[in-house]
């Protein structure tokens, strides 16, 4: 049988837990490389959070040299000019300027409206057409420090959360997912200076949701699965890699599912019609799709069943009483278990149906 | 037993129908956020050095947001957005045309102050010794420089009162007395700087004619009032000839007192107001300086004519109804302040918008080609329980666009082609459920109502957790944040809503169907066990 059809028909059995060292230490390299270049090559910080204002025009035909020439004297070196998909972009970091000017004795207000006027004259657009934002330094650290604030909240509700509803070993093995994802996304910005906007600030956000749910969906069938160490004295390991095998196709489907729209705003949205705005989401977006996925099965995984093999006790599995997955109950052609309903009182016999 | 679950799917189907008709019907649509429809954005922060704090700043901001809503709905714009965010004032503009004017409205942040002329000085400022020599047989009682004035006129409106000589007498060293200078010497003084325009100064200010340009300079005096003793103003556009400004002053002391102290000491031209005329200055701007013909006026009786078109009228009238905030606000154009400003043009917005929608309608077709090509008529059911999850978001969405002014803005459309995603997945756990049962020995129909209770809880676990999440960040954060919050929450809410009503009754019935239940390239799911054999 072909793997696509084993596949398909739910029957792989990826050997996930020798898989588990070697894909973790190359999700540790990458982790090492994210986080030092984090650490040494720093974000790209977007004009939110230096302070600084940004043009856009509609515009075709334009050379940068050009709108270089007609911007004031005293902005036209740091101004970020970009041309493409017919929009005229600039973008200047205004606090910097606004500190020169202000020593010369004008007022930094004067600047944004030089700028727009002289974009006015090289466009040939109305004034009206010109889409112009200014911001203070502050405003972008605000909102990353409420966000910032919001997460550490995040990280306890749900560490209580997945601990009160599954294990503690799983919550500490979904939020050291979640970490991952977010820090090897934001380690990648670091590495290719993508810049980092409030919308990216919100892309990193949803990796964070996506991530977890996605890890959620994990446990829940490792949860539902756990009973085979009583009944049928399977290791916690063999458990858990059983789970992440019924689970990969729908892990597999969901990722494609989830990754198909975004790489349609990535390509379409921002590549074809040219919205720039829209890069910034879905770039963020589409990097940590792709690794939340993958480190609910490789991250997530390992380490709730390590924490459970060093940490988790034994005898108390066998005396808990587990809601057995009903799909379960039946004959696995992959394992030799044969479980009787009576055999754990725990499970309620099937319900009749009341009218048949 | 058919009946059983045709019921309920019909009910789901006419209730999420019923409700997107009556959100047609009530004309609720979605409102779009300035960055799709463009518009103008101000956010407001308090200069650092301002005095207050704690309940007075508070107190104080709340005013200021009450003030400029007025100010802008006076601005005709349709769906304006006026919120406090902590210490910050957020002011949403989206659709409105001319971005520079709302600009100024909603920025003018000073104190508006009546002061008397009293002196009118040419357009430059005239170097003393010439000055000297130009003015040397002038009076000193009367106005400087021989220009000719168009200012406007303040006719009388109020009874001629024999009582004028007696109405309110000014304070001694307002207005233009003991200004430490002779009118003279101002023709060849500077305009007065912004740092300098204080209440107890004399200040110069140019007036602009309707290009923007200087025609004649004002000395003015100290202000004999404030925007304060105003109750309200309105325009008019009086016998149908000309527009008017229509002043309504505070009874009592603070109020219609300190104007009439102004217009008698005006019109009696006493060494207070020489020129007989009042000005009325906002912000270093000349709005207005009529010229007084009554010394006496009822408070709600005062009548501004002169050279107004609609907007200046209109504009002045606003200046006096909300001229001063309790605040001073940093500049939104300045960098350096917290405040700032987005102008977002009409069409790149829609650019926006067009890309935002193409791209989610191309995402949506290629995900729904692969759910059809995996599972079949299982995938067609999800496409179908998406539409359903869907129509309802918009109808909320409409819904709070309507009652709450929310606006969809970009994050919010990018939100909701990542939930596209995230939607289909509880489908997906579903199916995959459904097919590991069948494998395992059970028939479709058994499968299809065993597995769901299943798979909906864990959709459900893993869904409250994102409902959690985004509570978390709706209630602790600000701005796009939040509205990015509420939309995955809503999505996360309506997904399960419509995988229980709908995705569970559609697949329940699609069970049923002998037709599919034998073919396995229809329903997507393996022939069962029992059936192979």
């Amino acid at each position: 049988m072909s793997v696509l059809r084993r596949m398909y028909r739910n029957e792989t059995s990826v050997p996930f837990a020798k898989l588990w060292k070697p894909v973790g230490l190359c999700s540790l390299l990458v982790l090492i490389i994210s986080v030092s270049s984090l650490g040494f090559r720093g974000l790209n910080l977007g004009l939110e959070f230096e302070g600084g204002g940004a043009w856009e025009v509609e515009a075709s035909g334009i050379e940068v040299e050009q709108v270089r020439n007609a911007l004031p004297q005293s902005v036209s070196d740091a101004a970020r000019i970009q041309t493409g998909g017919g929009v005229l972009r600039v973008r200047i970091e205004l606090s910097k300027a606004a500190q020169t000017s202000l020593q010369e004795g004008e007022s930094g207000g004067d600047i944004v409206q030089e700028v727009t006027a002289a974009l006015v004259v090289v466009t040939g657009q109305d004034e009206s057409a010109i889409s112009v934002s200014t911001a203070g330094p502050s405003w972008g650290e605000e909102i990353t420090d409420k966000a910032i604030n919001a997460l550490i909240v995040f990280f306890i509700v749900i560490a209580l959360y997945i601990t009160i509803r599954l294990r503690w070993e799983m919550a500490v093995g979904a939020l050291l997912a979640v970490a991952h994802d977010i820090l090897i996304t934001i380690g990648l910005y670091a590495l290719f200076q993508f810049e980092v906007t409030p919308p990216t600030v919100i892309a990193f956000l949803t990796i964070m949701g996506y991530s977890l749910y996605d890890t959620l969906v994990v446990f829940d069938k490792v949860r539902d699965n756990e009973h085979m160490l009583a009944n049928s004295k399977l290791t916690y390991t063999l458990v858990v890699e059983k789970a992440l095998n019924q689970v990969f196709m729908r892990s597999v489907n969901t990722s494609i599912t989830s990754i198909l729209p975004v790489v349609s705003v990535l390509v379409v949205g921002s590549g074809i019609m040219g919205a720039a705005t829209l890069r910034e989401f879905a770039l963020a977006l589409l990097i940590g799709l792709i690794i939340g996925t993958f480190s609910s099965l490789f991250v997530a995984a390992p380490t709730a069943t390590f924490l459970r093999n060093r940490f988790g006790d034994a005898d108390s599995d066998s005396n808990r009483s587990y809601r057995l997955s009903e799909a379960v109950k039946k004959k696995s052609k992959n394992s030799q278990v044969v479980v009787k309903t009576p055999s754990n009182p725990a499970i309620p016999p099937r319900p009749r149906k009341k009218r048949k | 037993m058919k009946r059983q679950v045709l019921l309920p799917l019909l009910a789901i189907l006419i209730i999420v129908g019923g409700l997107f008709g009556w959100s047609e019907a009530a004309g609720n649509d979605v409102l779009l956020g300035l960055d799709l429809k463009g518009g103008a954005e101000v956010v407001l922060e308090p200069v650092e050095d301002t005095e207050l704090s704690g309940d007075a700043l508070d107190e104080a901001l709340d005013k200021s947001v009450e003030i400029i809503r007025n100010r802008v709905d006076g601005l005709g714009v349709a769906e304006p957005d006026i919120t406090r965010q902590g210490n910050r004032i957020v002011v949403q503009l989206p659709g409105v045309e001319d971005q520079r004017r709302a600009l100024e409205v909603v920025g003018q942040t000073a104190e508006l102050r009546f002061r008397p002329v009293c002196a009118i000085l040419p357009a430059v400022p005239i170097k003393l010794d010439e000055a000297n020599n130009q003015t040397s047989d002038g009076a000193n009682d009367g106005p400087v420089g021989i220009l000719p004035t168009d200012q406007d006129e303040l006719p009388a409106e109020g009874p001629e009162g024999s009582e004028s000589s007696t109405m309110g007498s000014t304070p001694d060293g307002i207005g233009c007395e003991n200004l430490g200078f002779v009118p003279q010497d101002a023709l060849g003084m500077e305009n007065t700087e912004a740092d300098d325009d204080e209440a107890e100064n004399s200040v110069i200010f140019p007036l602009l004619d309707s290009e923007g340009n200087p025609y004649q300079r004002l000395l003015l005096g100290r202000t004999m009032l404030t925007g304060a003793s105003l109750e309200t103003a309105d325009a008019s556009f009086a016998g149908g000839f000309e527009w008017q400004v229509l002043p309504v002053f505070r009874s009592g002391a603070d109020g219609i007192d300190l104007f009439n102290a102004a217009a008698n000491a005006c019109y009696n031209r006493n060494s207070k107001c020489q020129t007989g005329q009042l000005a009325i200055v906002l912000d270093g701007v000349i709005e207005s300086a009529p010229t007084v013909n009554t010394p006496f006026f009822e408070r709600d009786q005062i009548v501004i004519s002169g050279n107004f078109d609609q907007n200046r009228a209109e504009d002045t009238a606003l200046v006096l109804k909300y001229g001063s905030l309790p605040l001073e606000f940093g500049d939104p154009t300045d960098p350096t302040s917290g405040s700032r400003v987005r102008l977002v043009s009409a069409t790149l917005g829609q650019d926006s918008l067009d890309a935002g929608v193409t791209a989610g309608l191309v995402g949506l077709a290629l995900v729904a080609l692969y759910m059809i090509a995996y599972y079949k008529l299982l995938g067609l059911a999800a496409m179908l329980s998406l539409a359903v999850s869907g129509t309802m978001l918009w109808v909320i969405l409409s819904w709070l666009s309507e009652t709450r002014s929310l606006a969809l803005t970009l994050a919010g459309v990018v939100g909701l082609i990542v939930s596209i995603g995230t939607s289909l997945d509880s489908n997906v756990v579903y199916f995959e459920h459904l097919k590991e049962d069948i494998r395992n020995g059970r028939t479709l129909r058994s499968a299809v109502d065993q597995s769901f209770p299943i798979a909906f809880k864990t959709i459900f676990w893993a869904n409250l957790a994102s409902i959690i999440g985004a509570a978390i960040l709706y209630f602790l954060t600000v701005g796009s944040v939040r509205g990015f919050a509420l939309m995955l929450g809503l999505a996360s809410i309506l997904d399960l809503v419509a995988t229980y009503f709908f995705l569970r009754p559609v697949v329940k019935l699609m069970g049923m169907q002998k037709a599919i239940q034998d073919r396995s390239w229809l329903s997507g799911l393996p022939l069962s066990v029992g059936e192979e054999s």
